[in-house]
């Protein structure tokens, strides 16, 4: 046997055909309570989210899901110890999100449902260290004599 | 000067390591997740975990073949490496520590001295009691004595696998070395049982991770299980539950239904009298697990697993009564009907999980106090 694309293979008709629409926890049941969670967030701005890992998910669920719910305009990448990526979904407010670790292997998979996700946004304590960090990069470069952000006096 | 490791609380040393509030933030997601807590739970446990101090941990090993470690060794979240740097204080662990001998026993004398009655024990492994103990000595010293003393102080102990949890593959009959659990040997200690040969890699870190994040033993079942992670059987979390409930069965490894993904009922899978996370957690970082692999599961987080008969035989009708909570008359029934129509049976051990779980809430504070009676 010279190549593993040498051993001819015979593929069985597939087993979703005779599954149907039943298969695993059910997506409709996930689409309902993603209705839910929009409305409350539309009507009382609450953000809510459903994770995806902790639901007896049949193997083409996930991406049926994501067919089922399209794409929207905005897909943003998250280097922090590892990429996380949040991605718009047709459906304005519900975002998929996917966080993986340093070496690329999946953390978490969910849909939240928000108006910007959380982990976007700047913490206070960010702020404050930007800001310190700020002053040192500034102090450091314009520290000659006589130099000055506004120029050279 | 810089204060010493054991004082910084958790989120001193992630500042200190340069760990960003994202990545915090991400792995309180992935945690949370594994928890089975709300998504958005997450924040409020980014912020309890940032305030709570690494407790020490002492890692115990006895009757066992290293598995289990060998499993929390593939923890993908949290990694067994976030764990022991940056979550609690492995001062411990004679497999995986550098120090050797002599070196090694004094940095389990020191940490037990300096964190009496606040350390975490987590052992793997059955206790042999036979002839004294002689079946399983290190360092000149049989297991039951190194127990004993380690149990002395600790806060609470966690008994990692089945043979730690039940006494597994060692108390299997005949036992001819005594085996015995360990929550039978460290009477008025809380003892949480993480079982399952191994235990999913994600369900000991997670366990560990949620007695730093609340400081205090889980809700258990009552075989001392976190009912976080054992609240639900595998079958009812099994993606192939409707199959079952429409009665339709692979009759042999390699029929149609096994082709077609069909229930493992009657090829002697014990899904429903196994209680474990493996349907929804998954291993290998949630690639598979063995009934989506096309195999039985053998009900390896039970008690007796080992003398319970074939692994490829359907469970008996009795067994359903003894795992579903039901009498054996009405197990019988269900079973039957199980047979012929799937569908009732399934509504029925659905029921079953729930009452079970209801139960359990009931009795939780009872069996936390009688924890180690048997």
């Amino acid at each position: 046997m010279s190549a593993l694309g040498d051993i001819p293979i015979h593929v069985e008709p597939s087993a979703e055909k005779s599954v149907g629409r039943e298969f695993g926890v059910g997506l409709g049941a996930i689409l309902s309570e993603l209705a839910t969670l929009l409305e409350a967030l539309r009507s009382t701005g609450e953000e809510g989210a459903i994770d995806l890992r902790s639901l007896p998910l049949g193997p083409n669920d996930l991406d049926r899901l994501r067919r089922l719910l399209g794409s929207g305009e905005v897909d943003i990448r998250i280097d922090a110890n590892g990429e996380s990526r949040i991605r718009e979904t047709a459906v304005s407010g519900l975002w998929w999100t996917e966080h993986r670790n340093a070496a690329g292997e999946p953390l978490a998979v969910l849909i939240e449902v928000a108006r910007v996700p959380n982990i976007l946004l700047t913490a206070d304590d960010d702020l404050a260290r930007g800001a310190v960090r700020l002053r040192t990069v500034a102090s450091a470069q314009f520290s000659a004599p006589g130099e000055t952000p506004h120029g050279t006096t | 000067m810089a204060r010493p490791d054991t004082e910084l609380t958790i989120g001193e040393l992630l500042d200190r390591n340069g760990v960003s509030r994202r990545s915090f933030i991400k792995y309180c997601t992935a945690m949370a997740s594994l928890l089975a807590l709300p998504p958005l739970a997450a924040r409020a446990m980014a912020a309890q975990l940032r305030a709570a101090r690494r407790p020490s941990v002492i890692y115990l090993s006895f009757q066992e073949c290293t598995g289990c470690l060998e499993s929390l060794t593939r923890s993908f979240a949290p990694t067994v490496e976030n764990l022991i740097f940056n979550v609690i204080s492995l001062d411990y662990d004679d497999t995986l520590m550098a120090a050797a001998g002599a070196q090694a026993e004094q940095a389990r004398a020191q940490a037990m001295e300096a964190n009496y009655g606040k350390y975490l024990l987590v052992v793997d492994g059955a206790v042999p009691t036979a002839d004294g103990g002689v079946y399983h000595c290190a360092a000149g010293r049989s297991g039951l004595d190194i127990l004993s003393e380690c149990a002395k102080g600790a806060a609470a102990i966690v008994a990692v696998g089945t043979c730690a949890s039940f006494g597994g593959l060692p108390f299997a009959d005949p036992n001819p070395t005594g085996a015995r659990a360990i929550s039978s040997l460290v009477p008025g200690k809380p003892v949480v049982n993480v079982s399952g040969c191994p235990p999913i890699p994600e369900v000991i870190a997670g366990t560990l991770l949620q007695y730093v994040t609340t400081g205090r033993v889980p809700d258990l079942d009552e075989h001392l299980r976190p009912t976080v992670f054992y609240g639900n059987s595998i079958h009812d979390r099994c993606y192939r539950r409707p199959f079952y409930d429409r009665g339709e069965f692979a009759k042999t490894f390699d029929d149609e239904g096994a082709r077609n993904g069909w229930c493992l009922y009657e090829l002697g899978c014990k899904g429903p009298t196994t209680y474990n996370a493996c349907a929804t957690l998954k291993w290998n970082n949630a690639v598979s697990f063995p009934i989506q692999s096309g195999h039985p599961c053998l009900g390896c987080a039970e008690p007796d697993f080992w003398d319970r008969g074939s692994f490829y035989s359907p469970i008996p009708t009795a067994r359903w009564g003894k795992a579903g909570e039901v009498s054996p008359a009405q197990a019988g029934t269900l079973a039957g009907v199980a047979a012929l129509a799937g569908a009732a049976i399934g509504a029925g051990s659905v029921v079953l999980a729930r009452k079970r779980i209801n139960r359990n809430k009931r009795t939780k504070s009872h069996d936390s106090e009688k924890g180690n009676e048997e």
